[in-house]
């Protein structure tokens, strides 16, 4: 997994990561109910800038994963602008009708789809599963017995992918042939869910008897291996992203990229 | 409370217990107690209830498992620590520091006191790590459950419940276990329900013998039980210690031996079928994953009729030598089945087309199961060939019968005990009567009974004719039934050895009638074999 070790950590990776995620959530959200197209443009290239800057992974790298997103840039973009409503019409042929409005209000959809991925990918990048568990649960008060599920689920994930390679590999052997169409695909999730499903039930079960068997009780007091806390690079990010929005969303104002506003409706 | 009351014995008075859906109860008043520091050994046939009572003891039931029970009196402890049997359950972290960290933690215990503990107790179980942060992942199975009991360590407990803390590590690991068990435990209250009872009875003072009722029918001294009770322990499927001894005394056994002596010697074997050319022929043969090679064998062979033992530890390439030979991995090299090339060209890896001469079982049957009962998994591959309805009633019938599984037909394979389900799942993956059979630990974590049953039916498939390319850890295995061991070393298959077996048996009678027979078969065999390869 090289993929996946960065260049270097950077101050980023020291915040906490509960209240980066807390961070990260409220600039999404503002992406996700700004209508403002310039704004959006803004906030984009400031996240694309933040996740160069601050993941510590080289250019390279970051390319690559951000490769399915450029992907479900243009999917998205092009069923908005292909098949929208709009009264400035630029072109048709047959059910295709490109208009002006639909055109940005592409662009605009996929600009806060690729924003979501950006952000995502940096938070993932930058924090350990482990420690953003340990902080929800010292910080943000989250109940132990959701954080250590959640833990224990991770742990899980490896063996259920392994297992789906077996069970490949079995229906292989065993000459599973499958009929085409809908059909074909219900047969296929029908043999992969009943005994992937069945052995992990099991093993959840057995873990969460372990779990409780090593005196894991709900309510009762705790101490935490991983000590979580605030810092001074909590309140430095606070700044830099309340910094960000309001700069992106002046700088939209004031000295936009590019500016487009719909037309206005009777 | 006064000081008499609180002993850490344990007692329960009349316990009844059954569970949701079923019609009987597993325990109809029964009645157990343990003084403290004693070592008890649960044993009884699978089902019985042993870990059941496990969980009541310890109160498992009802607290973290709720199953409808009723007692008239019980004493539990309040300081307890229990071992499971899977090793891969019994952890929620990923490291080994976090796991026991993760006890400490629901001890409330500080921060800085935490390292100091975990050393100690890694230390007591034998685990000396230069580095508690490594994954528990990349450990052996034998030192998961080295570390599921410096887990429980951590709790101080006064008893331990170990259930079946062995069953499913090899030999070298099962040694490790209880040499760490009797190291930490003197002092304690253990109770133990083990089915590999070689290095337990040393260390227990009572052995309590179970029947399929749950019902207690021996309580005594393990010396007593022993020399009285030599008949339930066979019946229950017991790994009692001279088991395999009084085995290989069997009339099962000597006369399975005794055909395989007079058939290698016998003269009326057209001499044809012992100068063929291999079955299958290796020359330097490789196997890939994620484009490294894993595997390399320089040259090997297999013969008709032979059984070859496949050893080597844990992530040597066991597996992904048999996965290469059933084409399901890239490969390079020399490969020939019955003087075809098997030659892996893209598509085939792009089709998933197995050899057709090859039929593959997992060590979990569950994984190749792909239909809902008995009858249509063994009948699956006769009706992707379309056969008449008539003729794949009869082949499953007979299938049935010969694997000894005993059961409704339209029973779904999950709820078939281990043992038949492993049954089950070699039954049908040799359907199409492929020559030659790969397994991977078909008898991995099953009772005696059940291993001798899996490997009598081996057996008698390699009578047929058929070659069988096995996985296993066991050493009697490989002494009793195989016929060569394939020793996998880092990625190498790095030494052939052919078993000696002495005590070839000799005495009892040459029965024509059946050697005949098994001649013919073997002819049969080598027939259909020739009308494969035109």
């Amino acid at each position: 997994m090289k993929l996946f070790t960065p260049q270097k950590e950077t101050w980023f990776y020291h915040v906490n990561p509960a209240f980066k995620f807390l961070l990260i959530l409220i600039a999404l959200l503002v992406t996700l109910f700004n209508r403002n197209f310039a704004f959006a443009l803004h906030l984009l290239i400031l996240y694309i800038l933040s996740l160069v800057l601050w993941s510590g992974y080289s250019w390279r790298k970051l390319l690559l994963l951000l490769a399915p997103f450029i992907l479900i840039f243009i999917s998205t973009a092009s069923t908005m602008i292909l098949f929208g409503k709009g009264d400035v019409i630029w072109w048709t042929w047959g059910i295709i009708k490109i208009s002006e409005e639909s055109f940005f209000r592409g662009l605009l959809l996929s600009m806060k789809t690729v924003s979501f991925g950006v952000m995502g990918l940096l938070f993932v990048l930058t924090t350990k599963p482990l420690l953003f568990f340990y902080a929800l649960m010292q910080q943000f008060h989250l109940p132990p017995k959701y954080g250590y599920s959640f833990i224990a689920a991770i742990r899980l994930l490896p063996t259920v992918w392994e297992e789906f390679h077996t069970r490949t590999n079995a229906l292989k052997i065993r000459g599973v042939r499958y009929k085409a169409g809908i059909k074909g695909i219900y047969e296929r999730i029908r043999l992969y869910a009943v005994p992937l499903l069945a052995q992990s039930i099991r093993r959840a079960q057995r873990i969460a008897v372990a779990m409780e068997a090593k005196q894991f009780h709900i309510g009762s007091s705790r101490t935490y291996y991983y000590a979580t806390s605030y810092s001074r690079l909590d309140a430095v990010l606070l700044l830099i992203i309340v910094g960000l929005l309001l700069f992106a969303y002046t700088s939209a104002q004031y000295i936009p990229l590019f500016e487009w506003e719909p037309p206005i409706q009777q | 409370m006064n000081v008499t009351q609180h002993s850490s014995d344990l007692s329960i008075t009349n316990l009844r217990l059954k569970f949701a859906g079923e019609s009987s109860f597993i325990f109809k008043d029964l009645s157990f107690s343990v003084p403290q520091g004693q070592k008890v050994l649960l044993l009884g046939p699978s089902g019985c209830g042993k870990s059941t009572l496990l969980q009541v003891l310890s109160g498992i039931i009802p607290a973290s498992i709720e199953v409808p029970m009723k007692v008239d009196a019980i004493q539990k402890s309040d300081s307890w620590g229990f071992v499971f049997q899977d090793p891969d359950t019994q952890f929620c972290m990923p490291m080994v520091d976090e796991e026991l960290a993760f006890v400490l933690e629901n001890l409330s215990i500080p921060r800085e006191q935490m390292e100091p503990g975990m050393t100690r107790v890694l230390e007591m179980v034998g685990l000396h790590l230069d580095e508690l942060h490594v994954p528990i992942q990349s450990f052996s199975q034998g030192m998961k459950q080295r570390l599921a009991l410096a887990t429980v360590l951590l709790l101080n407990p006064e008893v331990l419940f170990l259930d079946e803390p062995s069953a499913l590590l090899d030999p070298d690991g099962t040694i490790q276990i209880w040499k760490a068990i009797k190291n930490v435990a003197s002092e304690k209250t253990v109770i133990i329900v083990e089915h590999k009872i070689e290095h337990v009875i040393s260390f227990v003072d009572r052995v309590v013998l179970f029947n399929d009722q749950g019902a207690i029918i021996a309580d005594h001294t393990p010396d007593f039980v022993f020399s009285n009770y030599k008949e339930k322990l066979i019946q229950y499927g017991i790994w009692y210690p001279d088991v395999w001894k009084d085995y290989s005394q069997s009339d099962t056994y000597l006369s399975i031996m005794n055909e395989k002596h007079l058939y290698s010697q016998s003269p009326s074997i057209p001499t044809l079928l012992r100068k063929q050319p291999p079955l299958l022929w290796l020359h330097q043969f490789a196997g890939y994953r994620e484009k490294q090679r894993r595997i390399y064998v320089r040259e090997a062979a297999v013969h008709t009729g032979e059984w070859i033992a496949i050893t080597g530890e844990n992530g040597a390439g066991k597996s992904t030598f048999l996965l290469s030979l059933m084409q399901l991995l890239q490969t390079d090299g020399t490969y020939v089945i019955e003087g075809h090339s098997i030659v892996q060209t893209h598509s085939r890896l792009k089709k998933h087309a197995p050899p057709s001469q090859l039929a593959f079982v997992f060590q979990n049957p569950e994984m190749q199961f792909v239909t809902d009962s008995v009858y249509d998994e063994i009948a699956f591959a006769l009706q992707l060939d379309n056969q008449p309805q008539k003729e794949i009633d009869r082949i499953v019938k007979e299938m049935l019968l010969s694997f000894h599984l005993h059961v409704n037909e339209d029973r779904h394979p999950y709820q078939l005990s281990i043992g038949q389900k492993r049954r089950l799942s070699v039954a049908s993956a040799i359907i199409q009567n492929q020559p030659i059979l790969l397994l991977d630990e078909p008898t991995f974590g099953l009772d005696a009974k059940s291993t001798f049953a899996m490997l009598e039916q081996l057996e008698q498939l390699r009578a047929d004719g058929v070659s069988i390319l096995m996985i296993t850890h066991d050493p009697n295995i490989i002494q009793y039934f195989c016929d060569q061991v394939w020793d996998i070393r880092e990625g190498k298959l790095s030494s052939i050895s052919k078993i000696q077996r002495a005590a070839e048996a000799t005495t009892s009678i040459h029965d024509h009638n059946n050697e005949a027979d098994r001649i013919e078969r073997n002819i049969l065999h080598c027939e259909a074999a020739a009308e494969r390869s035109t």
